[in-house]
């Protein structure tokens, strides 16, 4: 597109503003390159006045340079313009939002002349984006507040904050108000509920969504494959990526993180590792980190722990937490020091900042009585200013979402909850369980 | 909003709303000034069941110029005890001006109603002492008192008093009183006593009631047999799809004869192949729950250790879930780290003894508990 | 404005919970004010907890309550006390009524276990026991410890403590219990002692349902052999009758005081009195007691006709014979020689719904071995088996040896077949079938017994019942075959080991064989990694191109 535009420029033919949009758009797609191009273009309809007076043109330059990350110059642009639509200011929300500017984005919304759908949506997209999911919610409780009605977009977004929150209550209810906007048939709409539905562990929900499908995409099969592997459900989402060919559709990059997933779930090696093999051999995909991570928990879980070490050694790309995760856990669990250290020292290499495999580490040590290596662990996490992580679980009880971690004693109904803690322990150790009194809790998740 | 064309809304409205039980609206009317009548009260009295609309039609009223009135006074007790509030309504009850007789009844009934026998009979010791004329319904309200004091003893006592102090002779209530005395009480067997030795022919209300004891209590067979003879007195009050009472099977002396019962001389302990406790004990040789030592951390003290591993948030959430959802409801926990080991065997044994199916997401993968089994195969 | 860091991050978590993210659809109509918590009284934590008072059984708990009668009803105890345990750990408490209605029914139907493991878990969940539980639960203490173990003493102590400690004012019907207890143990002075101290405790008379120990009192004079002390017992027992009624107990024990000590005709007056009174059963009440005890007392005087009749019309008073009734008839017709109207009460159990149990099919089984009915022994054997009851050991070994003495070497083999799959032999049994088989020659049988007692994990093959198949090998010469079958079993099991082993490597060169496809890649990554100026300059260079 660049070099087109060169050449209509030599042609001496005047660029008008759809075309400005046009290329600026592509810069925005492409902000590695669009970083150094996007100023040029923006200097050159700055000549030409479009910038400030044409409105797409001004919304497509915020939107081009809230993407590559000059925010500052995006509210620029935005304040310089001379009339503003509900587009411009909701690409200026988003640019904020797109950049962790919560704030800022907030304030723009509260001055907003008028809030649509869009504006809602980019907003509580915006902190979905961000992992805020809570916020999500709160913000899009706010919409229904002000008797704002959710349109397909919006009840997508929300539906994926409720996965993330496991909020079931809520998700049910946006399935139901999907329901009654006539919006059953909505293949996104129903793509977002199969998954939200699976990763709240209601996958026979998510099953009946699937069935009643009219139409299904690739990704809807993605979604009810992956649903039923991370639930336990291996035969039957083999099965469904089976099918999913049978009726003409060629499995992605995705669908085989599903068949993966599933076979590690059930320690299916030889299925996972044929699978491994189909795809990249048949399906020519190549594999990404997440296909690499199932194989090294397959072997983990297979007590084939040098098999798991080696992939991790070879694997194109540097192996995230999650991958080495699943090896650290299974050397702890066959007690396998040599082999943890191994790996450790490799992985500092990579990556000296990543915590939970300290605590993973020193887990090892403590389980197998080394007690100077767990030590040393901590220490080190000490020394370079490591945190582990806060664990914290959280539970949804008639819609609301109750956030715990340990010892947590700021509920108003802790009396409760701990007298009933302490009656299950009575009954758990008339079942012979004796709680395992390990390092890990000092370090581990809590 | 209203339409601004629209009359302002009248007493003829507060009345029709009212009528029609809404007592919501009746109060935002009030609350925008409208003027309610004694019929208004009177109504609004016997609706309200929230003690926070009772309070706000009671100070509407209080606003009102009948607040002398003495049976409206005495529904503002009622109303206070059927909310609960037994505070307020004995307030309204020590500031009435002029009590009457239903003003004493109605307190020591409510009392009764609200778990406070004691506090009414109190009020009817207080009766005596100023001189009143207990009637026979004021005895009632005393039996009621004494049913709800679980005391036996008083209750027998005020029932022979009513004849002997005060000449009233027991009515069909009064029995009832003091079966309801009895019932409450606990005690059934005296109950059923006391009904056999009536003066007269126990009537269809008393075996009722004897049912509805025997109900509470658990006893079905004197359940059985209060129906048999309501049903005797009308075939009409046969329960029609009754499920048959099971027979009992009492291995004891009294429906069995001594030395009889050697089944077990048949059953004696000769393990079968297929035996759970054969299972048991061979899954206990290989690698059943052993209680991990390695781990333990010489440097902390047991205790401590216990009780940190105790209230793990997963844990918290879990017994959160418990108490706040009906019995046998999944329970869906998310946490964002993986969960740890002894969490996992923990809420394996949990999921088993609360009879719920407990689901837990953590950052790796979904855990179904049910039964004492987790869908991961116990790999996380 | 928070002291330390914890106390901000509480209150953040507070500040979250109270996030409502309810679908506003519902929260627009609720009141935007928070509603107040009212706080809860403190409670001194050493107070006894009181028993919750009938009214708490409202709402929810009261549909609970219903819902744990019904399954009383269906007579499915296990799933009540299920439910109401899990109740427990949930949003509605079952009340102390719910628990009683559970224990009243599992004492009821005997489940003495389940219901003291339901006490201890109620106690334990803090739910406060009230006058029923107790009475319940010294119930059941009594008769377990009384039926089961004759722990007489034990009872004793109880009691004491019960009515010293607890202050419950004393029940007659645990007097009887006690007394009960005496007789069996032919301890006629206790007995008195136990009359005189209940009369003391009710005021010195005994009144009202105190009169349920005078079958008691009766069997305790009839020990001493003072007849006529005990038929004025009798008497003043009838006058009071006029007076009340009394439970079904108390006559149930005063008619087997009569029945046992040669009253049978007193008896069966009163009996008969009983049953004309007892429509409808207003004042009097029979229960399957009272006719297992003029069963009893038919068969006693020998008039077994009777005694048949009687118990075939319990179901016209809402009686029903349950499987220890028809057990007790049974009994007591096998062993006087009516083998033959034995069977036809027994083949009346299957129109009453009644199961046989184990020692049903025992009784008939033996008295059939006893009257040369070998084969109707067996027979009835094998449908205890095709049942699901389960005979022991002893039963089984009684029946083989018959048919082993009567020749009927086949047969018997055949229950061994079908035995040995099922039941934990001894060596003892494994060791008499083997040397029946040997003795007539079937050596090869032996072996194969030997071979299944190998194969079958859950028996040992003990030294000792090696060297007795040894030893009749050695009587035809084939001890080695043993030895071989031994190791033929050794090597079959390395087998299978290694096939397992083989199995294993395997899958792991396949696994070997992805691994080196998956390296494939790696070429290009260690060029990456290796350098990282290279990459760098591979960077720069394609920045260039741009």
């Amino acid at each position: 597109a660049a070099s087109h535009f060169t050449q209509m420029r030599i042609l001496e033919i005047d660029p008008n503003h759809v075309t400005f949009i046009t290329l600026i758009s592509g810069c925005a797609d492409f902000p590695s390159q669009g970083k150094s191009l996007g100023p040029l273009l923006h200097a050159y309809t700055r000549k030409l006045g479009l910038d400030t007076c044409n409105l797409m043109v001004g919304a497509a330059l915020v939107d081009m340079y809230a993407k590559c990350g000059h925010v500052d110059l995006a509210r620029l642009c935005f304040d310089e313009l001379k009339e503003k639509n509900p587009v411009t200011w909701n690409t200026m929300i988003d640019g904020f939002m797109r950049n962790g500017k919560i704030r800022e984005a907030v304030e723009l919304f509260d001055e907003m002349p008028e809030r649509g759908v869009i504006s809602w949506t980019v907003l509580i997209h915006g902190f979905v984006k961000m992992g805020l999911f809570e916020e999500a919610l709160e913000w899009f409780r706010k919409m229904q507040v002000s008797k704002a009605e959710p349109d397909r977009v919006t009840i997508v977004t929300v539906l994926s904050a409720c996965a993330n929150l496991g909020a079931l209550g809520l998700g049910l209810w946006v399935h139901r108000y999907a329901l009654k906007k006539g919006l059953r048939d909505n293949v996104k709409i129903c793509n977002s509920l199969i998954d939200f539905y699976s990763r709240c562990g209601a996958i026979e929900l998510a099953r009946q969504v699937f069935e009643k499908m009219g139409e299904r995409t690739l990704v809807s099969w993605n979604s009810i494959i992956g649903g039923l592997a991370s639930n336990g459900f291996t035969e039957e989402a083999l099965e469904h990526f089976d099918l999913m060919q049978k009726q003409g559709l060629k499995p992605n990059d995705v669908s085989f993180t599903g068949a993966l997933t599933a076979c590690s779930h059930t320690g299916l090696v030889d299925e996972g590792l044929k699978y491994f093999d189909i795809m990249e051999r048949v399906h020519k995909i190549s594999p990404r980190i997440e296909h690499y991570g199932c194989i090294v928990d397959l072997y983990s879980r297979a007590g084939r722990l040098e098999d798991a070490m080696s992939v991790i050694q070879n694997m194109p790309m540097k192996p995230n937490e999650v991958v080495v995760g699943s090896l650290l856990a299974a050397c702890r669990t066959r007690g396998d020091v040599e082999l943890a250290e191994r790996l450790m020292n490799y992985l500092v290499h990579l990556d000296p900042g990543a915590d939970s495999n300290y605590v993973l580490l020193s887990n090892i040590y403590a389980a197998v009585g080394k007690w100077d290596g767990a030590c040393k662990q901590r220490m080190t996490m000490k020394a370079l200013g490591i945190q582990k992580k806060p664990g914290f679980s959280s539970i949804e009880i008639g819609c609301d979402i109750h956030e715990f971690v340990a010892g947590d004693k700021s509920h108003n109904k802790s009396e409760d909850i701990y007298s009933m803690l302490e009656l299950l322990s009575f009954d758990q150790a008339l079942c012979g369980y004796v709680p395992e009194a390990m390092a890990k809790d000092m370090l581990g998740n809590g | 909003p209203a339409p601004a064309t629209a009359p302002p809304p009248s007493v003829n409205d507060l009345e029709r709303l009212c009528q029609e039980g809404k007592v919501k609206q009746a109060i935002e009317l009030m609350d925008n000034g409208v003027k309610a009548s004694a019929n208004c009260f009177h109504s609004l009295f016997e609706m309200c069941s929230k003690h926070e609309d009772a309070k706000k039609v009671h100070d509407y009223f209080l606003q009102s110029t009948f607040r002398g009135d003495v049976k409206l006074n005495n529904k503002v007790i009622k109303m206070y005890g059927k909310c609960g509030s037994m505070a307020d309504a004995r307030r309204v009850f020590d500031h009435m001006p002029d009590r009457n007789m239903d003003s004493w009844h109605l307190m020591i009934n409510e009392c009764a109603n609200n778990d406070l026998g004691d506090e009414g009979l109190e009020l009817f010791e207080q009766i005596k002492k100023l001189g009143l004329e207990p009637t026979g319904e004021t005895f009632q309200a005393v039996l009621s008192a004494c049913a709800s004091a679980e005391s036996v003893e008083e209750g027998f006592l005020y029932f022979e008093e009513m004849s002997r102090e005060f000449g009233i002779s027991p009515t069909l209530d009064h029995y009832l009183g003091i079966i309801d005395v009895l019932g409450k009480s606990a005690y059934l067997n005296e109950a059923v006593e006391y009904i056999e030795k009536l003066p007269f022919e126990p009537t269809v209300e008393i075996w009722e009631a004897l049912r509805r004891y025997a109900r509470s209590h658990g006893d079905i067979d004197l359940e059985d047999h209060s129906e048999e003879l309501i049903v005797s007195f009308d075939s009409s009050k046969a329960a029609a799809n009754k499920i048959p009472t099971p027979p009992p099977k009492k291995y004891n002396l009294i429906s069995m004869l001594e030395g009889k019962n050697r089944v077990t001389e048949f059953r004696n302990p000769t393990l079968y192949k297929d035996d759970e406790k054969l299972k048991e004990l061979r899954e206990m040789k290989t690698g059943g729950y052993v209680p991990d030592t390695r781990y333990v951390l010489h440097d902390i003290d047991q205790e401590a250790k216990e009780q940190a591993l105790l209230y793990h948030s997963e844990r918290l959430a879990i017994a959160y879930g418990l108490i706040s959802t009906p019995a046998r409801m999944p329970l869906r926990i998310i946490k964002n780290l993986r969960v740890c080991g002894d969490c996992h065997n923990a809420i394996k044994i949990m999921s088993k003894i609360v009879g719920r199916e407990l689901i837990v997401r953590d950052n790796k993968r979904f855990h179904h508990f049910k039964d004492g089994k987790c869908s991961c195969g116990d790999y996380w | 404005s928070f002291s330390s860091p914890e106390e901000a991050a509480a209150e953040r978590r507070r500040r979250k919970r109270r996030l409502r993210i309810e679908p506003p659809l519902s929260s627009l109509n609720r009141t935007q004010q928070q509603t107040q918590q009212i706080p809860k009284p403190i409670q001194n934590p050493n107070a006894p907890k009181l028993p919750e008072p009938i009214s708490s059984l409202t709402g929810n708990r009261l549909n609970l309550h219903n819902k744990i009668l019904t399954l009383v009803r269906e007579n499915d105890l296990e799933e009540a006390a299920l439910y109401t345990r899990h109740s427990v750990y949930s949003n509605c408490k079952p009340t102390i009524y719910t628990v009683n209605a559970v224990l009243n029914a599992q004492l009821r139907q005997s489940k003495y276990s389940d219901l003291l493991s339901l006490h201890r878990f109620i106690t334990q969940a803090g739910i406060a026991a009230n006058v029923i539980t107790h009475n319940l639960l010294f119930q059941t203490i009594m008769i377990k410890g009384l039926v089961d173990n004759g722990k007489l003493e034990k009872a004793l102590e109880l009691k004491d403590e019960m009515i010293g400690i607890n202050g419950f004012s004393p029940d007659p019907v645990i007097y009887h219990y006690l007394m009960v207890g005496c007789v069996r143990s032919r301890d006629s002075d206790l007995v008195f002692r136990l009359y005189e101290e209940l009369k003391e405790k009710m005021g010195g008379e005994v009144v009202g349902n105190g009169f349920v120990v005078y079958g008691g009192l009766m069997k305790g004079y009839f020990m001493r052999g003072m007849k006529k002390e005990a038929m004025e017992c009798y008497d003043e027992f009838l006058r009071e009758n006029l007076r009340g009624k009394w439970s079904a107990v108390a006559y149930n024990s005063v008619l087997d005081a009569l029945c046992k000590n040669g009253e049978f005709d007193e008896a069966l007056k009163l009996f008969e009195s009983i049953l004309r009174e007892h429509n409808p059963p207003k004042s009097l009440v029979v229960d399957l007691g009272s006719f297992n005890v003029m069963v009893d007392g038919f068969c006693l005087e020998g008039r077994y006709k009777d005694a048949i009749e009687v118990f075939l019309k319990m179901g016209d008073y809402r009686c029903n014979p349950d499987t220890l009734s028809f057990n007790n008839l049974i009994d007591q017709l096998c062993s006087n020689g009516m083998l033959v109207e034995a069977e036809i009460v027994y083949r009346e159990m299957d129109g009453k719904g009644v199961k046989p149990d184990e020692y049903t099919y025992v009784l008939l089984m033996d008295t059939c071995i006893k009257e040369n009915r070998l084969d109707d022994g067996a027979a009835y054997f094998k449908k205890m088996v095709e049942s699901g009851s389960r005979p022991n050991l002893a039963v089984y070994n009684r029946l083989v040896d018959e048919l082993v003495k009567a020749g009927k070497i086949d047969e018997a083999k055949s229950f061994y077949d079908m035995m040995v799959k099922k039941l934990k032999m001894d060596d003892e049994s494994y060791k008499y079938m083997m040397k029946t088989m040997s003795d007539v020659g079937k050596l090869d049988e032996v072996l194969k017994m030997a071979e299944g007692i190998i194969d079958d994990e859950e028996t040992e093959f003990s030294e000792e019942l090696q060297e007795f198949v040894k030893g009749e090998l050695r009587k035809d010469g084939r001890e080695e075959e043993l030895t071989k079958l031994l190791e033929e079993k050794e090597r079959q099991k390395a087998e299978a080991k290694a096939k397992e082993v083989e199995a294993a490597e395997a899958s792991k060169r396949s696994a070997k064989a992805v691994i080196n496809s998956l390296i494939s890649p790696i070429g290009k990554k260690e060029a990456e990694t290796e350098s990282g100026a290279n990459k760098n300059a591979i960077e720069t260079s394609f920045a260039n191109k741009e």
